[in-house]
């Protein structure tokens, strides 16, 4: 026996050894995976053997290789039976503990009024209405005398307003925006304008100088109450999600509208038996609508014996705090992330 | 308007509930706001008749007087009221009784006299604010009955909120019309019946009026040899009730009288007037008047005045003077019952600030043919109660007749407007209740006459109105329609603002909604060169008086307040308006702002975290321009001085500037009071980024080739910027060039001084075939000697 095969066959031994000795050290399966790819891989030291057979002599080349052979095939096994060996057991990872908190991505919101806005525009979307926008400062003419309130009349009381040089103010609705539209469209209109609000208001629990209001218009020929109660109904059963709503109009006054109502809901928390939050009424006050006067149609040319309308208002703010029971306006212009978080 | 129950029941059977009649006048439009029983606040006191009274022994001001309970002994009292004498009959509070404000009353010594009770005034009782004497009962009160109890069934108060079209309900008799009209009741009208002297008021009194734009009517009557004393219990209770103070019985039936009518009317002490005329003009400009509380006003040309002679004895419609008031010794009134222009009397009401009974009626509008009726009943009272002489006949100046208006209505057009199907019966059924007189001329056609005091009544709508609300609101159907016509397109702009919403959401910010008004200080260093704030006239606080001059200034505060609460972790953006003044016109924008503040998230036990720096602003920056389809964008250095040193503006060619981003200087952070230095922000142009965002998407064909990837190290000048030198690779990629990221970036120690070295990842790709290294090795070549001679860049040894 050549030297060189001597000491093949005694690194075959060694070998050998050394990956038994590595499997029964083994902790678990992926460290027996390493062990086989170091051993029988492409690059492992069984292969690195084979490469060993031109060193010996041609006579030699029938034993080293039937060494070799015997080798890849007992650890095969031996490196088979131990992965077997972890088959059925579980991950045994010392420090794996699945109660470590998660890594969380940052995460964004939308702000519940906006929200609550995102919805009200999907639902008059889908009842075929166009989001409609204005301006913020507007001119007294459109936030005023075009919906039929002039100058010192007493319903300019009904709305403080902020007002800035000249003929602007900060807007008190988004009725102007009514106007505007009905300005560079023709019947039939429907739309609802969304948007920010001003009003001279001292913050308390109730009042906000800026909140949100939504409001709808439609004109067409024989539009008439009864679709704006039926519009009305519709919204109030779909925002908040409850077939049971009623909706309750009561005569009121407002100088762009005539007839002019109040509309309630039933109470949404005692369902309109009476509760606190209804004071005992069983209705929830929600807003002013009415037919569009004709007063407000001769300021955009429409002609009231061809046309009618209705017009509804929304405060969004309300809708919010009776969603999401909300008790103090001012906490949704705060923007503490302890409250935006919730949304 | 508050009202109570009794009142009405004078001018209309009522057979509600008092929670019934406040809901029934709800649902009519006239909204009641409260009901409340009206409070006796007292117990255990009768009706005493004084037997006798004599003087206090031993106290100037006192008396002894014995009074008759009906019990077989008179009971002792000692009474301080001026007004206690035999003969009459008062309240007498009986030891053990309880009276307003907790006063409990006990038998007791008074200087040395017992005393069993007490004799009581109307302010003791709780009734009204009269306080100066015993409240005088009539002489056929029963003695020795409790005194609660005379004063008959309990009364309720409504407090009715009036809209501003109906000044005819801001009285008792509108409201009571309103209360026929809804339960089908008749109402009861009042017969007047004076009995004047036959004299001539030629040489007694003379009006005049020279504006007669701003004077409608002026009707007025003399009444003579008055008597000036406090007015009946019956009529200070419903004043009280009513909100007003009870003063003397002439001032008293003028008030009562308004609040009966709706017909605000005015007494001159007669001797104070000048010359024997009335003259109603407009003020001088500059003219000085001093009303009847004392105040001085200096007024305008368009203020409405009531003379006599020589000086101004009233504002018209608003309030008298202090030199004719009605007094204590007044003998002789001249009572005024007139008729302004609603919108004159508004004017001068706001301009002055006085709002009173007056004026709050007739800025809505009096009715014109209503004075007479309420200036006889007032001096029917005066006759009555203050034992006054009709003088003569009424002088009535009508400058401006107003007659009813006639109003044509169309049943079909009823019909179609409320969505209803009523008949012309139950129409008429229906307006006669409110005084409308109604003419049917054919099936469709009605023919109205419209009283006058109803100004709000001017078309058919109006009347349509009025029938839909004494229908009922709750009647008319909920009609369902389908809305199948498409005519009302998507507003792509508000789509394109909740695009943005929901990217800035995914990318990890939080929505904010902030109050837009904040202080000039806040404003001034967001304005754009050579802009002013818009400021707001009449402010709540210099906190709150200017418009935000760019939404940063919101995402300060909310970092701010957040940051003062210990929130961890600041990642905001708002969508909103600002607005500055600009060469005196005021520029309204909307914005887009992000801003992010102090640590990227809180330590961790896989990441101890990390400041947010300049590339995270920039990240979410890209993502969102990414997601809008906004490609071909430059970074140039911002120019506002809002922020600090790192800092970028982003822009779409020469002339586009979509906005600016960066760190915020440190003068701002301070003046927020944020403590930290890391705070990051960007603010775009609303319409710039909408005008071009990627309208339609088309897709891009992914290819079906394995890509080649090929990494450069380069050694290169620290000066030169990164973001030049990937132009420059892109610039000679050829058309295989699909990707350049820069995966390593170092300075320091391993490469010379004034180096840096940047390794970028080149990814090349083919759409007909796979590349091999023929076609790169040629192409990188290019770019490389491209490198080296544009910047004198040497690949770096690896």
């Amino acid at each position: 026996m050549s030297e060189n095969l001597q000491k093949t066959l005694a690194e075959i031994d060694r070998i050998e050894h050394q990956c038994k000795t590595s499997l029964a050290a083994a902790a678990h399966l992926q460290e027996v995976e390493k062990i086989k790819t170091d051993y029988l891989g492409r690059k492992g030291s069984v292969q690195n053997l084979f490469a060993l057979m031109g060193r010996v002599d041609a006579d030699e080349k029938p034993q080293l290789g039937a060494a070799l052979n015997r080798l890849k095939e007992t650890l095969q096994a031996e490196i088979d039976n131990r992965a077997a060996s972890f088959q059925h057991q579980p991950m045994a990872i010392a420090s794996f503990d699945p109660s470590l908190p998660a890594r969380l991505p940052a995460m964004g919101s939308l702000h519940p009024i906006l929200q609550v806005m995102d919805e009200v525009k999907q639902i008059f979307t889908a009842m075929g209405f166009r989001i409609e926008e204005g301006p913020e400062i507007e001119s007294d003419y459109y936030n005023f005398e075009a919906l039929n309130i002039p100058a010192y009349h007493p319903s300019r009381d009904m709305q403080d307003t902020f007002y800035l040089n000249g003929k602007y103010v900060l807007r008190t609705h988004t009725s102007p925006v009514q106007i505007r539209t009905m300005e560079k469209q023709k019947p039939p209109v429907r739309m609802i304008a969304p948007g920010k609000c001003f009003r001279k208001d001292t913050p308390d629990a109730t009042h906000s100088p800026t909140f949100h209001q939504c409001e709808g218009l439609c004109v067409d020929r024989g539009v008439s109450f009864a679709d704006l109660k039926g519009v009305v109904q519709s919204f109030a059963q779909k925002i908040f999600d409850d077939k049971n709503i009623r909706v309750r109009f009561r005569p009121s006054f407002f100088p762009f509208t005539e007839p002019s109502a109040e509309y309630d809901f039933s109470c949404i928390f005692c369902k309109g038996k009476g509760c606190r939050m209804c004071k005992n009424t069983g209705w929830l006050e929600i807003s002013g609508a009415g037919m569009v006067d004709p007063a407000v149609f001769g300021f955009v040319d429409y002609d009231p014996e061809i046309y009618s309308g209705y017009a509804f208002g929304m405060g969004l703010e309300r809708i919010a705090i009776l969603k999401y029971r909300v008790n103090d306006i001012r906490i949704f212009f705060e923007n503490d992330i302890r409250f935006l978080e919730q949304f | 308007m508050k009202v109570t129950l009794n009142w009405l029941k004078e001018f209309v059977d009522i057979s509600y509930s008092p929670e019934e009649l406040g809901n029934a006048l709800t649902m009519a439009g006239l909204e009641v706001e409260s009901v409340e029983k009206i409070a006796r606040p007292f117990n255990g006191v009768v009706i005493g008749h004084i037997l006798s009274c004599s003087k206090h022994p031993q106290a100037d001001k006192l008396h002894i007087c014995s009074v008759d309970t009906g019990a077989p002994e008179p009971v002792m009292v000692v009474c301080g009221a001026p007004n206690a004498a035999a003969g009459i009959k008062a309240p007498l509070a009986l030891p053990g009784a309880e009276l307003a404000q907790g006063l409990k009353v006990e038998s007791r010594e008074i200087r040395g006299i017992s005393s069993s009770g007490m004799l009581c005034s109307e302010a003791e009782l709780g009734l009204t604010e009269r306080s100066e004497g015993l409240m005088i009962l009539d002489s056929d009160a029963p003695i020795g009955a409790d005194f609660a109890s005379y004063l008959g069934e309990d009364d309720y108060l409504f407090d009715v909120n009036i809209t501003p079209n109906r000044p005819d309900c801001m009285s008792v008799i509108g409201l009571a019309r309103e209360i026929a009209a809804i339960s089908g009741k008749t109402l009861k009208k009042r017969e007047i019946k004076l009995q004047p002297t036959p004299e001539s008021l030629h040489d007694i009194i003379e009006v005049e009026i020279q504006d007669a734009k701003r004077c409608y009517r002026y009707s007025g009557r003399y009444l003579r040899h008055i008597h000036i004393q406090p007015s009946p219990f019956w009529m200070a209770y419903r004043l009280q009730n009513a909100g007003i103070r009870a003063i003397n019985n002439v001032v008293d039936i003028t008030n009562y009288v308004m609040l009966e009518t709706g017909h605000p009317l005015h007494a001159f002490d007669y001797r104070h007037i000048a010359g024997k005329k009335i003259i109603v003009r407009t003020a001088a400009s500059g003219e000085s008047f001093t009303t009847l509380d004392s105040k001085s006003y200096t007024l305008d040309d368009e203020t409405l005045l009531i003379c006599d002679a020589e000086r101004a004895v009233a504002l018209a419609g608003i309030m008298g003077g202090l030199n004719s008031e009605v007094l204590e010794d007044t003998e002789n009134v001249f009572l005024e019952s007139a008729c302004f222009e609603p919108t004159n009397i508004r004017r001068s009401s706001k301009k002055l600030g006085i709002s009173t009974e007056s004026s709050k009626r007739f800025e809505r509008g009096a009715d014109p043919n209503g004075t007479l009726h309420a200036m006889d009943r007032a001096a029917q009272l005066m006759c009555d109660y203050a034992q006054a002489e009709v003088v003569g006949d009424a002088i009535d100046v009508n400058a401006q007749a107003v007659s009813p208006r006639i109003i044509q209505l169309s049943l079909g057009r009823v019909n179609s407007m409320l969505g209803t199907e009523l008949s012309g019966k139950e129409i008429l059924a229906l307006l006669p209740a409110l005084e409308i007189k109604c003419r049917q001329e054919d099936a469709d056609k009605f023919t109205l006459t419209i009283p006058t005091f109803r100004p709000d009544l001017e078309r058919p709508i109006d009347i349509i109105e009025e029938i839909a609300r004494l229908y009922g609101y709750d009647k008319i159907p909920f009609a369902r329609r389908a809305w199948l016509d498409q005519s009302q397109t998507i507003n792509e702009r508000i789509v394109f603002q909740d695009h943005l919403r929901t990217i800035l959401a995914g990318l990890g910010l939080r929505e904010t909604l902030s109050l837009s008004l904040v202080s000039p200080a806040a404003t001034e260093p967001f304005l754009p060169s050579g802009a002013k704030a818009v400021e707001l006239l009449n402010p709540l606080s210099t906190e709150w008086s200017v418009f935000r001059s760019s939404l940063l200034i919101s995402l300060l505060q909310n970092t701010a307040y957040n940051r003062n609460r210990q929130n961890p972790v600041q990642r905001f953006f708002e969508i909103g308006n600002a607005a500055w003044m600009q060469d005196d016109a005021h520029i309204e924008k909307k914005q887009v702002v992000g801003m992010i503040a102090g640590e990227i998230h809180q330590p961790a036990w896989h990441d101890k975290g990390r400041a947010f720096d300049f590339y995270d602003i920039k990240g979410i920056l890209v993502q969102l321009f990414q997601a809008c389809g906004i490609k071909g964008f430059q970074f140039k250095p911002a120019a506002e001085h809002y922020w600090g040193q790192e800092n970028s503006s982003v822009w779409l060619n020469e002339s586009v500037c979509l906005g600016a981003f960066g760190r915020i200087s440190e003068p701002i952070l301070a003046a927020y009071k944020i403590k930290t230095r890391d705070v990051f922000a960007f603010q775009l142009d609303f319409d710039t980024l909408y005008a071009h965002r990627l309208q339609h998407r088309v897709f891009d064909p992914i290819p079906r080739f394995p890509s080649v990837p090929f990494d450069i190290a380069l050694l290169m000048d620290a000066n030169i910027p990164v973001g030049d030198v990937e132009a420059a690779i892109w610039q000679e990629g050829g058309t295989y060039l699909i990707s350049v990221q820069l995966f390593d970036f170092y300075q320091g120690e391993q490469i010379p001084a004034g180096k840096k070295s940047v390794a970028f990842s080149l990814t090349f790709c083919s759409r007909e075939r796979t590349l091999g290294d023929d076609d790169i090795t040629p192409v990188v070549t290019r770019i490389l000697s491209h490198l080296h001679e544009k910047y004198g860049i040497e690949l770096r040894p690896r």
